[in-house]
C-alpha cells in the first residue's frame, strides 16, 4: 500500500467523521441551551407507568406529564386542589369527601367521574407500592357522579399530602382493568406521551395536550425527560446544552455559577446515626438518654456536611425540614461539637471506657464510614463493621443496635412523624415511642389536635423532647440541588427527589 | 465441517446452561431478599411480603430454579421485579444499542488496526511503527472512562460536534443514530487498535522472514501479491484478538454506556445489579453468554476457512 493510498483512507475516514458531526441530528442531540422546550435529566427511569406501581421519588416528572392527580402540592408542599375541585373533612376526620371536576377525559375517550375515581383509588391501595398511602383508608365510595368518599378506620391527617405527593394519579378504569398500563401511560394529563419520538430508558418525549383544564401551569410545548444516572453524564449534557434542567450534584456548583445557571436547592434527607435499640435491649448503653447525647456531642456534624455533603445542607439535630413550621431554629445547636463534654457523659452513664458493638456498612455509606470510625474511636466505642450490599443494609440494618442513615425527609410535618416516629420502618425498626411515656403523651398530643397552630405547637413541643433524648443523631439534612438554564426556575419539594412538571418553570 | 460446528453448538449449550445456572445460586446467595431494596424507604413488612409472593421469591429455591430454567428454554425470562415488564422485552431494546456500539467500535478496531499494523509490519521502525508503539503504552495505562471524559470535553461540550449524552434509534435518524455512537465506539475502540495493530505487525513480521516469502519474491511476484500472502498467513493471531476483543467490548460497554448514558444491556446489568433485580441479571448473563458463543463459533469457522487444519482439533 502507498502513502498517497494510506493518507487517502484516513483522509477519507476523518471527512466521513467530520460530515457525521456537522450534521444536525434530530431529537436532543446538540439542540442547544434553549428554553423552547424543556429538556430536564432525572436521576431515575421511569420505574412503571401504572402509578400503583410506580415509585414516588423521581417518577414524579414523567407520571405528571400524563396524569392529573386528584390532589396536588403547593411550592410549600401544602395539599391544593386538582381534579378533585375541593374536599371536607367530617368531624371526626374519619371521612374525606371529595368533589371532582367533570370536565375532564382520559386519552382513550372515557369520562373522569366518581366511577373512575372509585376504581383508581381501590386500585392505589391494593398497588404494592402504593398502598402504603392508603393504609389507613377503609373503603371508597361513589356518592354521586361527582363525589367520592374517602372511609377512614383510623385519623390519618398526612392523607392529603400523601396524594398530593404522587399518590392519587388517576388512569383510565378501562386501563386498569385490562392491566394494560404497563405498557404505556392512559391518562388525562397535561401532555400526552410520544412513543414515536421517545426511546425508552434514554429519552421520553411528551407534547402539550391542545385543552387542558390546568394548561396555563404547564408552559412548555414539548417536554424531554432523560433519565440520566450518572451525575458526571448529567453535567456534561447541561454543559453541552442538551438538558436544560438537571438533577445536580454539589460539587459542580462553582460551575454552575460560572454558567450563571439557577440553582435551586431544598432539604432531601437526614443524615447521621439511627439509633435502633433506644430502650438498651441489644446495647444497654444505647439505652441511656446520656450516651446517646455523648454520641450526638461527639459528631463534628459541620465538619462532616463540609467534606462529604459538598456544604449542600443544613447542620441540625432536628429532623423535621428546616424551613418547616414545626423546625426550631432557636433552639437548633444543643449538641454543638463537643468532645470533652461527651466523654464527661459517657462517663457519667457509668462508660468511661466505651463498649463495642457491630454496625452494617454499605458501599453508599463509605464515604461518612472514616468520619464515624473516628469520633467512635475517640468515644472509646469499638465498632465492628459488617460489610454488606445496599439491599443487603435494608433488610438486615434494621436487626443492629445503631446504624448510618440517610433517609428521605418529607414536607409535611404530619407525615414527618408518621414516618420518623411512630411508624415502624426498615429505618426505624423499633419505634419505641410506647417505652417512653413522655414521648407517647407528646405524640398522642399532636394526633388529637386539630390541624393548625394546636397541632404545630404540639408538634413542636415534641420535637424539642426528641432532641433531648437524641433519639437520633442527626448531623444534617443534606439538599437536593437542581440547576436551570436562565429562563427557567425549578422549586424543589421535601418529599419529591426530583418536583412534578407543575414545578418547573419559565422565569 | 458438520462435526466441527455440532461439536461447537452443543459445547456452547453447555456452556450457556452451565453458566446461568451458576448465576442464579449465585445471585441468590448474594442479593438476598430483594423486596427492601425494590420497594424502598417507605415498605412496610406487608408489603415486602405482598412483593415476595407477587414475584415468587417465598418458593424455594429449587422451585424458583427449576421454573427460570424451563421457561428461559422457551425463550421467556420472566419479568422484571422492579417494573414488572417482561425480561426479554427490556433486552430487546438495549441489545441494538450495545451492538451498535461494540460492532461500530470492532469495526473501527478491524480497519485502522489492521491498517496500522500492515504500515507497520512494511516498515518496522518507522515513524507510525513508533507512534504504535508509544499509543500501546499510553493508550493502556489510561483508564477508559478518562479517556471516555476527554472525548465528551472536546467534542461534545467544546467543539458541540457530537452529543453529551443519549442514544437515537436509526429506524429514528440514521446521522442521529452515527452521531450518538460515534464518541462511544471510538472511546471502546482506542485500545482494540493498538492491540490489533501491535499482532498484525509482529504476525506480519514472523512471516515476512519465513522461506516461503521469499521463494515469492525470488520468483518475481510484485510485493502487492507478497504483501497479501503474508497476511493471509498473519492473520489468526489478529482474529482470535479480534473475537476477544468483541467480547471484551461487551464488557467495557458498561463504562461507556454510563459515561453517555446509552440504555445498553451494560447500565442496565449496572442497575439491576444495585437493585438485586435477579430476573434481569439472568437474563443478561444468557444472552451475553449467547453472544460469547456465536463469536467463538464464528471465529471457528472462519480459523478453519482460513486453515483447514484447525478443523481437525
Amino acid at each position: 500500500m502507498t502513502r498517497t493510498r494510506t493518507a487517502a483512507l484516513f483522509a477519507a475516514a476523518a471527512a466521513a467523521l467530520l460530515a457525521i458531526a456537522g450534521c444536525t441530528g434530530s431529537g436532543a442531540a446538540g439542540a442547544g441551551a434553549g428554553t423552547d422546550e424543556l429538556k430536564a435529566g432525572v436521576f431515575l427511569d421511569v420505574t412503571s407507568w401504572d402509578p400503583a406501581n410506580a415509585d414516588i421519588g423521581f417518577d414524579g416528572p414523567y407520571l405528571s406529564a400524563v396524569y392529573d392527580p386528584l390532589v396536588a402540592l403547593d411550592k410549600d408542599a401544602k395539599p391544593i386542589p386538582a381534579l378533585a375541585k375541593s374536599w371536607d373533612w367530617s368531624a371526626d376526620r374519619l371521612s374525606l369527601t371529595m368533589h371532582l371536576r367533570d370536565d375532564v377525559a382520559f386519552d382513550d375517550g372515557q369520562k373522569f367521574d366518581s366511577a373512575a375515581a372509585v376504581e383508581n383509588l381501590n386500585h392505589l391501595k391494593s398497588g404494592t407500592r402504593s398502598g402504603q398511602a392508603y393504609i389507613d383508608v377503609k373503603s371508597v365510595e361513589a356518592k354521586d357522579a361527582s363525589t367520592v368518599v374517602l372511609h377512614l378506620s383510623e385519623r390519618d391527617d398526612a392523607l392529603l399530602y400523601f396524594m398530593g405527593l404522587g399518590r392519587s394519579w388517576m388512569a383510565s378504569p378501562k386501563a386498569i382493568k385490562a392491566n394494560s398500563l404497563a405498557n404505556g401511560p392512559d391518562g388525562s394529563g397535561p401532555y400526552t406521551f410520544d412513543k414515536g419520538s421517545s426511546q425508552p430508558q434514554s429519552q421520553y418525549v411528551f407534547k402539550k395536550r391542545a385543552k387542558h383544564w390546568d394548561s396555563a401551569t404547564y408552559p412548555f410545548p414539548t417536554v424531554r425527560l432523560f433519565p440520566i444516572t450518572d451525575q458526571a453524564a448529567s453535567f456534561n449534557a447541561m454543559l453541552s446544552g442538551q438538558l436544560n434542567v438537571q438533577f445536580a450534584n454539589a460539587a459542580n456548583l462553582p460551575k454552575a455559577q460560572q454558567n450563571g445557571w439557577n440553582v435551586a436547592k431544598k432539604p432531601a434527607s437526614w443524615v447521621g446515626v439511627q439509633f435502633a435499640d433506644r430502650t438498651g435491649s441489644q446495647v444497654k448503653a444505647l439505652g441511656d438518654q446520656r450516651v446517646r447525647q455523648a454520641i450526638s456531642y461527639a459528631f463534628d456534624a459541620a465538619g462532616i456536611l463540609k467534606a462529604v455533603g459538598n456544604d449542600a445542607g443544613t447542620v441540625t439535630d432536628q429532623l423535621w425540614p428546616s424551613g418547616s413550621q414545626v423546625y426550631d431554629a432557636a433552639g437548633n445547636g444543643k449538641y454543638k461539637t463537643d468532645l470533652a463534654k461527651a466523654k464527661q457523659l459517657l462517663a457519667e452513664a457509668g462508660y468511661a471506657n466505651g463498649f463495642s458493638l457491630k454496625m452494617p456498612m454499605s458501599t453508599i455509606f463509605q464515604a461518612w464510614q472514616p468520619a464515624a470510625e473516628q469520633t467512635f474511636g475517640q468515644l472509646g466505642i469499638k465498632v465492628d463493621w459488617q460489610n454488606m450490599s445496599m439491599p443487603d443494609y435494608q433488610k438486615n440494618a434494621p436487626t443492629y443496635p445503631m446504624f448510618l442513615a440517610v433517609i428521605a425527609m418529607d414536607g409535611n410535618d404530619m407525615a414527618t412523624l408518621t414516618d420518623q416516629v411512630t411508624s415502624k420502618q426498615w429505618y426505624n425498626p423499633n419505634p419505641s415511642v410506647d417505652a417512653f411515656p413522655e414521648v407517647k403523651a407528646l405524640v398522642q398530643k399532636a394526633e388529637q389536635a386539630q390541624p393548625g397552630p394546636g397541632q404545630t405547637a404540639a408538634l413542636k413541643e415534641l420535637n424539642t423532647k426528641l432532641v433531648d433524648l437524641a433519639w437520633w443523631n442527626v448531623w444534617y439534612q443534606a439538599d437536593n440541588l437542581y440547576f436551570s438554564v436562565k429562563g427557567i426556575t425549578v422549586t424543589p419539594i421535601t418529599g419529591m427527589m426530583f418536583p412534578t412538571l407543575r414545578f418547573i418553570q419559565r422565569g | 465441517m458438520l462435526t466441527f460446528i455440532v461439536k461447537r453448538l452443543v459445547s456452547g449449550i453447555l456452556l450457556l446452561v452451565l453458566v446461568t445456572s451458576g448465576t442464579f445460586f449465585l445471585a441468590h446467595t448474594a442479593v438476598g431478599d430483594p423486596t427492601a431494596g425494590l420497594l424502598g424507604n417507605s415498605a412496610t413488612p406487608a408489603q415486602q411480603a405482598a412483593l415476595r409472593a407477587q414475584i415468587g421469591y417465598d418458593r424455594p429455591l429449587l422451585a424458583q430454579f427449576w421454573d427460570w430454567l424451563t421457561h428461559a428454554a422457551t425463550g421467556d425470562f420472566g419479568t422484571s421485579w422492579r417494573n414488572f415488564q417482561p425480561v426479554g422485552e427490556q433486552i430487546a431494546l438495549r441489545v441494538p444499542v450495545t451492538l451498535s456500539v461494540v460492532v461500530a467500535a470492532t469495526l473501527l478496531a478491524a480497519i485502522l488496526g489492521v491498517l496500522v499494523g500492515v504500515i507497520c509490519g512494511l516498515r518496522p521502525g518507522g515513524v507510525v511503527d513508533r507512534v504504535l508503539k508509544l499509543a500501546s503504552v499510553v493508550l493502556f495505562a489510561l483508564p477508559g472512562f478518562w479517556v471516555s471524559l476527554v472525548l465528551v470535553t472536546w467534542f461534545a461540550i467544546q467543539l458541540q460536534w457530537f452529543p453529551a449524552v443519549g442514544y437515537v434509534s436509526p429506524d429514528q435518524s440514521v446521522v442521529g443514530w452515527l452521531r450518538s455512537i460515534a464518541l462511544p465506539s471510538i472511546s471502546l475502540s482506542l485500545g482494540a487498535i493498538v492491540m490489533i495493530a501491535e499482532q498484525l505487525r509482529n504476525g506480519f513480521l514472523q512471516v515476512a522472514n519465513q522461506d516461503f516469502v521469499r521463494t515469492l519474491r525470488a520468483r518475481g511476484l510484485s510485493s502487492r501479491r507478497v504483501t497479501t500472502h503474508v497476511l493471509r498467513n498473519a492473520s489468526p493471531s489478529a482474529l482470535t484478538v479480534l473475537a476477544l476483543m468483541f467480547v471484551g467490548l461487551l464488557g467495557g460497554a458498561v463504562v461507556v454506556e454510563i459515561v453517555f448514558n446509552l440504555p445498553g444491556i451494560g447500565s442496565l446489568t449496572q442497575s439491576a445489579s444495585q437493585i438485586g433485580d435477579i430476573p434481569v441479571l439472568l437474563g443478561l448473563t444468557a444472552v451475553t453468554v449467547v453472544f460469547v458463543v456465536i463469536v467463538n463459533f464464528l471465529l471457528d469457522l472462519v480459523l478453519g476457512w482460513v486453515n483447514p487444519k484447525v478443523r481437525d482439533r
